[in-house]
């Protein structure tokens, strides 16, 4: 049936060149340098597209879940940088003998013996799901409660070495929204 | 008709596994690589510029999220990177035929050579036109289907099947005993 049959397994024989190993390491800073820039934003949606985990929602249903997810992050967000700088505070008071770093307090600073400096942080919200309104403990007012699935990814990179250390791991936030009625 | 669904909870561990794989790009790089470096080839002379346009490929490819099984949107990529790499370096090119044509003549696909026979093969390879060339190295050495090379160069089923049994016809040709 195929007369060429000889002819192509001799070329399979041929073998391309190899890529040199310099090009490997170009191509993962190059998607470092990638990740580091992309907003989490940007990567939910990506990553959302890429295995398909969101397929679509109605876009009016859409625009106002993301108006409204977009608030609680904010709230979010803010709580959280509170409750980050009230811990800092604390640990520096009980431990004076020793002088605590943010893990990313920017790119400056060294994170063991200088080797090691921040490169980037990521958390993507993969699943936000809206768990309806609650009633806390002795209060009258209701709150909506909304739980957040997201992954953290953190990563330092020695500029002398090139080496890289990165950290992901999964949470589960619970948010409660005051609900103003009128 | 599209159906609209929004993710589920049985869906989290789906999620997670491929947020896992999506940190595997070494894996299908280190696979993909040779023969993205061949294709590259045919329209730049050194392979120093074939690994820049396979990187900004790659690196585009995967930045969004494109499934890694697509690979003719990946050959398309970088036959798309070639041609504006090759337009850049030639400051008088000004259409891609004659862009095409200026490096027909220059493109040598590079292997690891063993013998004589396979210098020869090589030559030959290097000698076919390249619309024939190219559709032999998605073939041979990247293992593309006839529809995926045809998704990967923009053109039909039966032109990708026709150029590559042009190709090994010339081939047979060129290495017949005079």
């Amino acid at each position: 049936m195929n007369d060429f049959a000889e002819l192509e397994n001799e070329l399979r024989k041929l073998r391309p060149a190899l890529p040199f190993p310099i090009l490997f390491e170009r191509v993962e800073q190059a998607l470092g340098d990638c990740r580091a820039g992309a907003s989490p934003a940007e990567e939910r949606r990506s990553l959302v597209r890429r295995w398909g985990g969101l397929e679509a929602a109605p876009p009016w249903s859409l625009f106002g879940l993301g108006l409204a997810a977009a608030a609680v992050l904010v709230l979010f967000a803010v709580a959280r940088i509170d409750w980050q700088h009230e811990r800092r505070e604390t640990i520096a008071k009980t431990s004076s003998a020793y002088e605590t770093t943010p893990v990313l307090g920017g790119s400056q600073n060294p994170i063991v013996s200088g080797k090691f400096i921040p490169a980037g942080a990521t958390h993507v919200v993969y699943h936000a799901r809206d768990e309806g309104l609650y009633f806390a403990d002795g209060s009258e007012r209701p709150v909506r409660r909304v739980r957040y699935q997201t992954q953290q990814t953190w990563q330092w990179r020695n500029p002398t070495t090139g080496a890289s250390l990165r950290v992901s791991y999964p949470t589960e936030d619970v948010v409660l929204i005051p609900v103003s009625g009128q | 008709m599209r159906t609209w669904r929004r993710l589920e909870v049985k869906d989290r561990e789906e999620v997670m596994e491929n947020i896992a794989s999506h940190e595997d790009w070494k894996s299908c790089f280190s696979e993909l690589a040779p023969g993205l470096l061949l294709f590259a080839r045919q329209w730049v002379h050194s392979a120093a510029d074939a690994e820049d346009i396979v990187q900004e490929a790659f690196v585009k490819f995967w930045r969004r999220n494109h499934n890694i099984d697509n690979r003719p949107l990946l050959y398309a990529a970088v036959r798309s990177i070639a041609l504006d790499f090759v337009r850049r370096a030639a400051r008088r090119a000004r259409r891609e035929a004659a862009v095409f044509a200026e490096t027909e003549s220059a493109a040598d696909p590079q292997f690891e050579l063993d013998d004589d026979t396979q210098s020869a093969l090589a030559a030959a390879v290097d000698s076919l036109p390249c619309d024939q060339r190219e559709v032999l190295v998605l073939k041979i050495w990247s293992e593309l289907t006839f529809n995926e090379i045809a998704r990967a160069l923009g053109i039909s089923q039966n032109t990708a099947a026709s150029r590559y049994r042009y190709a090994l016809s010339n081939l047979k040709k060129t290495l017949q005993p005079q």
